[in-house]
Order: structure tokens, then C-alpha cells, then sequence
């Protein structure tokens, strides 16, 4: 039905109304929007601001020591302005407050978040050590040193492994942290204080040859520090490598660091360079003119006979290597001469490992020796690397 | 004490008689005025209402940040000073300027929807905007969801009567602003749009669908815009990894399940008494809510007070054992249980979801803490608890589901969810029939439909009623005659007709008399038929379609759809009535 001329005139101010309220409505909108977004920004950098704040508090509590206060500082800093960092200072946090088992719940989630995150699966590794379970804390450490790193990934990695050596070597489990510990120094870089830190750890896993290969690298520096002097002169000393002990304990003790050393550790040394310098005036060196020599082997014999005639005198009867050592010392000739020995290599040869028989049986039979019978103990160990070079 | 919202009864409001005359006016000058605009202002309503939303959350923020101090910690004495205060300020706001701020929002607009015509004043969105951002600021264990809700379905509102829309659309803009402001609020327009349909407007409806959508979307963008398309939690890596995990999320509905009839318990109970006692003593109840709120938070967890957003956050990022999250459930419940039942404006649905995130994370850390291997994720747990706990105290199973699934943005969790919430639903619901909101209605003195029973009623079907086929079917063509001996022989009141064309038509006895007072017997019998047929029924058909056919038709064929000419049986008046009595 057609509309009316007044129908057709409300319809025209009808639309012209709807038109205006529909740009007052987006005018509205618009005041509203620009209140609210003056309203967000305002809030959003008041949250960042409190979020910065927050979490450098943090930092500083648990640099200071303070884990308690740390994680509700960061616990605070994550309501404004999460991010994973903040999270794992959060559950370390935990994990030094004693709070091991937040701390292992947080960092798994974390972890299952970013199962290859270096930092996480250290942190796990960290855990497990301190709740005693080895098989984690292997998994973790191992996944920390196949993970990724934020910064410089080299020396984290470097650092793990050398903590999981640390660990190893707590659990006694000596071939895997040399194992590591071989590794980290294959790839260390030229830096005396890493190489030494391996070297010493190495030494703890007993593998002293190894520490003594990394001290000896360090020590051929132009300025060797102390520390590869004094570690090669030791780890030598203990493989009974007397030479190259005496050569860089004397070089040591000689250093001017060596005042900075304590009185304890000096005399320690000492006691050690004195031993390597007795051990090689003992020692019948083949490097030795062949009368030096026969002259040495005579002493030893001497030192050999009379330890045994002592030891036999004193110890109950019925020990088979006493003797057996005793029967052969009848079959070597009672009188020598220098000059009959330098003649006769191969008796020279059988009194010195005679000798060196005679003074094992008798340290089992007789208990440990003294004086020139403990040093000449002390070459029958590992008589072909005394003068070692 | 009963304290009904303030609105106007539906003779007086703004929608009463002139208004239809005016309605009338317009239907011819413009219409199609209404149908255009109500998608239009459907957008306007969603920016608007997002835009309030994103400020309500700001202001929240803000209120909390300069009365609890940005890391309210244990036993600090302004913990229990400030809820307490801002329970008195709500307190006479709510009583002397906003009544109808009071509660939570659902309700409110159900109650807009269903008896005041849509009408939600401007004066109820400004208070429940500040109230609740007051209450929820300082400390009090409410949520800002609720509230969004009633926010936008006002904001609509006011739109709506501002532009002299008609009473039906008028009615129609408060679910789509509910919508709007549910969907800024969740940052997920699916279950804001689910939760409407739901839990407000109870039916699917197309009409209000497009709207609804609209309206969700464009809210949805407006705080994308403000707060990055992030969901609103943190949401941690989550995979099943084993089916066998299912039994584990098994477990944690069935704890849901009985939780939340636990919780609803306990808000049935005290809220009908507090509401009872003296008036003057409603100047109170808020401020000792606050007391004892804050008195939680003075003595060690701060966690139970406000929203509780971050502290999800942090038990999705399992940054609490399971025994925290225990007492943080039991002591969010009470600390609810004290705001809500005291009038304080907030609403249920963020503690809703911290109760649910703390039970999920508990029983997650619990099984991941003896079963490592059969558990994924703690986050996994606390974001399948949120949805168990929402399923089990709202009722609202579907909303449930997507809400979990758009907040997680993560498909995968879909099985655990979907066990997990419906175990909670069905246990929640054979232990306490009554829907939460409905309790609410009930304590309130209102009745308004119950969106549980609507979406469970059964209807009936046209094959409910059926009866064999017991009359003579004959051709058109047969004779009148041939007619009459087979409806005598049949002992039958009537026959069916089957036409050359395939309709039907029924006949009854009297009408074949008329028709042979007139014809002779040997006419056919499509020559006495009127011009109308029988209505086309099948048995998969709603019953009430047949019921506007009786007076006409004697009775009616059901026909097989697949075969029209095959009758599947036949439809009596007698026959719908005796279903309908039968089924009450």
C-alpha cells in the first residue's frame, strides 16, 4: 500500500534520525576508545615499569644470597611482565630456598615447555643432585650439554661439563668424569685458568697422567703460571716420574708466587722435591757413566740385603716371598766389585730388580720402609719412568 | 532479606503501550528499519562493549594495584583492612545509588530478557561497572566476567531504546550484548556465544544468531586490539601422551564432579540466610566478607583474593605443589562463598575457573608425583579443571568444552576435556539437580526458565503417538458405494482416500453421508471430496504440527517419507492428547 505524503515525510525524518544517532553512536564509540586506550596505555607501562622492578629486585635478593625474598620478588615480577628468564630465576630461586620439591615441579613444567633448553635442564640436573638421583641428574646434565644456550652456548656447555665431571667424581665414577673431562679439555680454548680447573679435576678422577699432560702444556708457557709448575712437579711426583718432578717442583718452589703459596702447601713441595731429588741420586740411571752406575747398583744392593736381613730377622717365618728373594740374593755372588758389574750388564740388571723385589716383599712382610729403603720402594713401583724427561 | 532488581515492571517501561503504537507506525513507514539495524548496531554493541570490558579490566588493575600494592604478600595489615573498607563503600553504593548492581549478571540479564523486555538501565551498567571493579580491585574473591556480561547486555540495552527499536528486538539486544561483553571478557567469542545460548537465551535460535556473532566478534577485536590475540592464560605445552592418560583425567572429573555440587551447596545455603537477616546488616556483609577474605590473604594466601588470573597462570606453570593447590581450592571456595553470599557485585565465573585450575593442577601434581609416567603435563591438568569445575557448578557443558579449547588454542587436550566434563557434569547433576543459577533465581524470588531443563526437555514426536493403520484405505475412483461397504465392513468411523495425484484425504462417515445425499452411488468418490487434502505428516515430526489439523480432519495418515504412498499409520486427536498425558 502506497505511503502518504505525512508517512513518506516520517519515513524521511525517520532515516535522517537514524542517521544521526548512528554517527553520535560512533562518535561515542570513538571518546570511549580514546579513554580506554589512554586508560591501557597508562596501565601497560605502569606494568612493565612494576614488572623491571619487581624482577631486578630479584635478581639482586638471590645474588645477595637471599632466595626467599627472591621468589616473591619474581613471583611478582611474572604477574606483570612473564618471560621464560624470569621463570627459571623463579624456580632457582626455589631450589636454593631448600624448596626442592616447587622447584623440581616448576622447572619440569618449564621443561616440558623446552625439553632442549640448556638452562632448564641444568637447573634439573642441579635438582636431581641435590635429591640424590643419579639417573636424572646424568639425563639432565647430558640434555643440558646437548641443549641450546642463550649467549655464549661454548662456555656453558664447557661449565656443565665440568659440573657433571665434579658430580661424577662425587659418585666415584672416575672413567666417566675423565671422560668428560677429556672432552672439555679438547675443546677449551687457550686459557691457562680453564686448562688448569680441568687438570685438577682431572687428578680427582685419578687420572693423574692425563692432569700431568694438561699441567706440562700449561708450564711450557713463556710465564708459567704457579699453579701448572706446582700441579706438574705433584702429578709427576705421584706417577713416579722423579725427574720431571724435580724439575718443576725446584721451578715452582723457585717462583716468586710460590710466597702467596701456604706454609702447609710449601712444605709439602719441598718434602716432595726433596724425596725426587734423593730418588733420582738412587736411581741407576742407564743416562749415568757405566762406573756410576755399578756404584749405584751396589748401593742398592747393600740397601736391599740389609733391609731383608732385618726383615727376616724380625718377621715370623713362613713367608714365600721373603723367601724366595732370599734364595736368589745366595745365588748372586757374595763379593763384587764395581768393575766386575760395569763388565756384566745383565748382573746388574738382576741385582737391581732383586733389590727392588727384596724391598717389596719386605714392605708387605715388614710394613712400609724409611730413608733409602722407601725410596728405593718408591722406584720399584714404576722403576722405567723415574728419570723420565 | 528478598531484594529483587530494581527494574521496571513491564507496564511501565519504556517499552508499554506508546510504544506500540509507534511500533505499529513504523512496521509501515520502514519495514524493514529494525532487521538492518540490528546487525549494525550488533557491531556497535560488540565495540562498545569491548571497549567498557577492556576498562572495567583496567580499572580492576588499577584499583588493585593502589589499595593492595602491586605483590600483596602475607601479613600485611592492609590485606585485611582494604577488602573490608571497599566491602562498606560497595556496600552503600549497591544499597542507596545501584541496586540492581548486586549479584552476579547472569541473572540480571535473564531477567532483562524474560520480564522487563530487555530494559537494563544505565544507571545498573555504571554501578555494576564501579562496584564490582571497587569489590574485585580490593580484594574480594569475585570475577569480572559476570559483570562484563551484564555490562554489554546494558550497554545494548540502551542502544536499543535509544533508537526505538521494537519491544522484540528490544528484548533480543540483551543476550547479544551478554555475549559481546562475555566474549572480551574470556577473549573467546565461541563460549561467550555458547554461554548465551546456554545459559540466557536457552534455544538455538537463527535469528539472533548472526547477531550474536557479530556482537562476540567485534568485541573479541576491539580487546585483541588492547590485549594481543594471547589467550588469557599462559598455556603450557599439553599433549596426551598415552590414552591410559585418560583414566588420570578420568579421575580428576570425578573429583570435579563432586566438588561442585559441594560448592553450590555451600552458596545455597549461606546466601538465603544472609540475604534474610536485617537490613542494616547488609551494610555489613560485605565489609566482613572482606574481613575474612583478607584475613586468607593476611594469613599466607593472598592467592584466594581477586581475580586470581595470575596465580591460574602460575599453577599452569606448576609453580605450587599439590598441597598448595589443595588449600588454595578449599580456601578459594570459602573465600567465594563469604563475597558472593554477601551481595557483594562479582562474579562466579573467574573463581569458578581458579577452583577448577587448582583442583585440576592438585590432582595433576598429585598423579605426577606417584605415577610419573602416567601423567602428562600439570598445566594440561589445571587447564582440563577449569573446564571440569565450569561444566560441573554453571552447567554448562558445551561452553565448557570450547571455552578450554579457545583458551588453550589447542585441539589436542579435546578428549580429556570431554571426558573430564562430562563425568563432572553428570555427577554434579545427580547430586545436585538445581543448577547453580537457577538457585540463585529461586533465592531471589523470580522464576525464570531453567536453561538445564529447557535443553533436556523431550519433545515429542508425531511417531510417539502413532497407531496402526485400523481404516480402510480406499482409491479415488472408487465408487461411493464400493466406499460405504468398506467402511461397514471395516467397522470403521472413516476411510483414507489415496488420490491419482498421491495425496491423501480422510473422510468421515458424516461427510460420506453428505455426499451420498447428493450423489448417486455409483459417482466416484473424488467427486465428493472438498478441495483441500490432508496435511503431508511423517512419524519424525514434531507432534504439536499435527495438533492445528483436528478440527478439520477427522484423523490424519502418517506417512513414510521415503514412500508417500505407503501409510506408516494413523493420528487421532485422542491419540495426541493420551501422549501428552502420558508423558507429563
Amino acid at each position: 500500500m502506497a505511503l502518504t505524503p505525512e508517512e513518506r515525510g516520517a519515513r524521511r525524518n525517520l532515516i535522517v534520525r537514524d542517521a544521526i544517532s548512528l554517527v553520535t553512536l560512533f562518535l561515542i564509540t570513538s571518546v570511549i576508545f580514546t579513554l580506554t586506550l589512554l586508560l591501557f596505555r597508562s596501565f601497560t607501562k605502569h606494568r612493565q615499569e612494576l614488572g623491571a622492578r619487581w624482577k631486578a629486585r630479584g635478581e639482586r635478593a638471590l645474588q645477595a644470597g637471599h632466595p626467599g625474598i627472591a621468589i616473591e620478588d619474581l613471583r611478582s615480577a611474572l604477574a606483570y611482565v612473564p618471560d621464560r628468564a624470569t621463570e627459571i630465576e623463579l624456580a632457582t630461586a626455589l631450589a636454593e630456598a631448600g624448596k626442592l620439591q616447587e622447584a623440581s615441579v616448576y622447572f619440569t613444567t618449564l621443561w616440558e615447555s623446552a625439553p632442549g633448553d640448556g638452562t632448564i635442564n641444568l637447573e634439573l640436573a642441579r635438582l636431581a643432585v641435590k635429591q640424590g638421583n643419579e639417573d636424572q641428574a646424568i639425563f639432565h646434565y647430558q640434555a643440558a650439554l646437548d641443549g641450546t644456550w642463550q649467549g655464549n652456548g661454548y662456555d656453558r656447555r664447557r661449565e656443565v661439563r665440568l659440573e657433571m665431571a665434579r658430580y661424577l667424581i662425587s659418585r666415584h665414577e672416575d672413567s666417566k668424569a675423565r671422560a668428560q673431562l677429556l672432552i672439555a679439555a679438547g675443546n677449551a680454548p687457550d686459557d691457562p685458568a680453564i686448562k688448569l680447573a680441568i687438570a685438577g679435576l682431572l687428578e680427582q678422577a685419578n687420572a693423574t697422567e692425563d692432569a700431568l699432560g694438561i699441567y706440562r702444556s700449561v708450564a711450557v708457557r713463556r710465564e708459567p703460571p704457579f699453579a701448572a709448575l706446582e700441579g706438574a712437579g705433584r702429578t709427576a711426583f705421584a706417577l713416579g716420574m722423579y725427574r720431571i718432578a724435580q724439575d718443576y717442583l725446584s721451578r715452582a718452589l723457585a717462583s716468586p708466587l710460590a710466597a702467596h703459596f701456604s706454609g702447609d702447601e710449601e712444605a709439602a713441595d719441598r718434602t716432595m722435591l726433596d724425596t725426587s731429588l734423593h730418588v733420582m741420586l738412587l736411581y741407576p740411571s742407564f743416562d749415568l757413566t757405566p762406573r756410576s752406575r755399578a756404584q749405584r747398583v751396589l748401593a742398592i744392593r747393600d740397601i736391599a740385603r740389609q733391609r731383608l736381613t732385618a726383615c727376616v730377622s724380625t718377621s715370623p717365618p713362613g713367608s714365600p716371598k721373603l723367601a724366595d728373594v732370599v734364595s736368589r740374593w745366595n745365588q748372586v755372588p757374595a763379593q763384587l766389585t764395581v768393575s766386575q758389574l760395569e763388565q756384566q750388564p745383565n748382573l746388574e740388571q738382576t741385582i737391581v730388580l732383586l733389590g727392588f723385589e727384596t724391598e717389596t716383599a719386605a714392605a708387605t712382610a715388614c710394613g712400609t720402609p724409611t730413608g733409602n729403603d722407601a725410596l728405593l720402594l718408591r722406584i720399584a713401583n714404576n722403576p722405567y719412568v723415574v728419570d723420565q724427561q | 532479606m528478598s531484594n529483587p532488581p530494581t527494574q521496571p515492571v513491564a507496564g511501565a517501561s519504556p517499552a508499554g503501550p506508546p510504544r506500540m503504537t509507534l511500533a505499529a507506525a513504523m512496521d509501515r513507514i520502514a519495514p524493514t528499519r529494525d532487521e538492518r539495524l540490528f546487525l549494525v548496531l550488533s557491531i556497535f554493541i560488540g565495540v562498545i562493549s569491548g571497549l567498557l570490558v577492556v576498562a572495567f579490566r583496567i580499572a580492576i588493575e588499577w584499583i588493585r594495584l593502589l589499595t593492595l600494592g602491586s605483590a600483596p604478600h602475607g601479613g600485611q595489615f592492609r590485606l585485611l583492612l582494604v577488602p573490608a573498607v571497599a566491602g562498606l563503600v560497595v556496600a552503600a553504593l549497591v544499597i542507596w545509588f545501584f541496586p540492581a548492581a548486586r549479584g552476579s549478571g547472569v541473572n540480571q540479564t535473564k531477567a532483562a530478557l524474560y520480564i522487563y523486555d530487555g530494559y537494563i538501565s544505565f544507571r545498573t551498567v555504571i554501578g555494576k561497572f564501579l562496584t564490582s571493579a571497587i569489590a574485585i580491585g580490593s580484594g574480594h574473591s569475585l570475577g569480572p566476567e559476570d559483570p562484563s556480561l551484564q555490562i554489554g547486555a546494558g550497554v545494548a540495552s540502551i542502544i536499543g531504546r535509544n533508537l526505538n527499536l521494537s519491544r522484540r528486538r528490544l528484548r533480543m539486544f540483551a543476550p547479544i550484548g551478554a555475549a559481546a561483553g562475555l566474549a572480551a571478557a574470556f577473549n573467546a567469542p565461541i563460549s561467550a556465544i555458547l554461554f548465551v545460548i546456554e545459559e540466557v537465551i536457552g534455544s538455538w535460535s537463527a535469528a539472533v544468531l548472526g547477531s550474536l556473532v557479530l556482537s562476540a566478534i567485534s568485541s573479541v577485536v576491539v580487546a585483541r586490539w588492547f590485549w594481543g590475540p594471547e589467550p588469557l592464560f599462559r598455556i603450557p605445552s599439553i599433549a596426551l601422551r598415552d590414552p591410559r592418560e585418560l583414566m588420570a583425567y578420568a579421575v580428576l572429573g570425578v573429583f570435579g564432579g563432586l566438588l561442585a555440587p559441594a560448592f553450590s551447596l555451600v552458596l545455597g545455603y549461606l546466601r538465603p540466610r544472609l540475604r534474610a537477616l536485617p537490613r542494616w546488616t547488609q551494610f555489613l556483609q560485605p565489609a566482613v566478607a572482606g574481613l575474612l577474605v583478607g584475613a586468607i590473604g593476611f594469613f599466607g594466601f593472598p592467592q584466594v583474593m581477586g581475580t586470581g588470573y595470575d596465580v591460574i597462570d602460575q599453577a599452569m606453570h606448576g609453580q605450587f605443589v599439590w598441597q598448595i593447590l589443595l588449600a588454595l581450592v578449599f580456601l578459594k571456595l570459602l573465600a567465594t562463598t563469604f563475597s558472593f553470599s554477601s551481595g557483594t557485585p562479582g562474579g562466579m565465573f573467574a573463581p569458578t575457573l581458579f577452583i577448577g585450575a587448582m583442583l585440576g593442577g592438585a590432582v595433576g601434581a598429585f598423579e605426577k608425583h606417584f605415577f610419573p609416567h602416567l601423567t602428562g603435563t600439570i598445566g594440561a591438568y589445571s587447564l582440563v579443571g577449569m573446564g571440569v569445575l565450569f561444566a560441573g557448578f554453571l552447567r554448562a557443558p558445551l561452553t565448557s568444552v570450547f571455552m578450554v579449547l579457545e583458551v588453550s588454542g589447542n585441539y589436542s587436550i579435546i578428549l580429556p576435556i570431554i571426558l573430564a566434563n562430562t563425568l563432572a557434569f553428570l555427577i554434579s547433576r545427580g547430586l545436585q539437580p538445581v543448577g547453580i543459577f537457577e538457585v540463585f533465581t529461586h533465592q531471589d524470588g523470580l522464576d525464570l526458565p531453567s536453561m538445564e531443563e529447557q535443553r533436556e526437555e523431550s519433545v515429542l514426536h508425531i511417531e510417539d503417538a502413532i497407531q496402526p493403520l485400523s481404516i480402510p484405505i480406499v482409491e479415488g475412483s472408487d465408487t461411493l458405494e464400493a466406499v460405504s461397504r468398506a467402511i461397514s465392513e471395516a467397522h470403521s468411523t472413516a476411510c483414507l482416500i489415496r488420490l491419482r495425484d498421491g495425496a491423501w484425504y480422510a473422510m468421515s462417515t458424516d461427510e460420506l453421508t453428505s455426499a451420498a445425499a447428493t450423489l448417486v452411488p455409483e459417482a466416484q468418490i473424488q467427486g465428493a471430496l472438498k478441495a483441500d487434502r490432508t496435511p503431508l505428516l511423517f512419524p519424525d515430526m514434531p507432534l504439536d504440527n499435527a495438533l492445528h489439523f483436528f478440527p478439520r480432519w477427522p484423523l490424519l495418515p502418517v506417512l513414510n517419507r521415503a514412500s508417500r504412498g505407503t501409510v506408516e499409520g494413523i493420528l487421532t486427536l485422542d491419540d495426541v492428547l493420551r501422549r501428552y498425558r502420558g508423558s507429563e
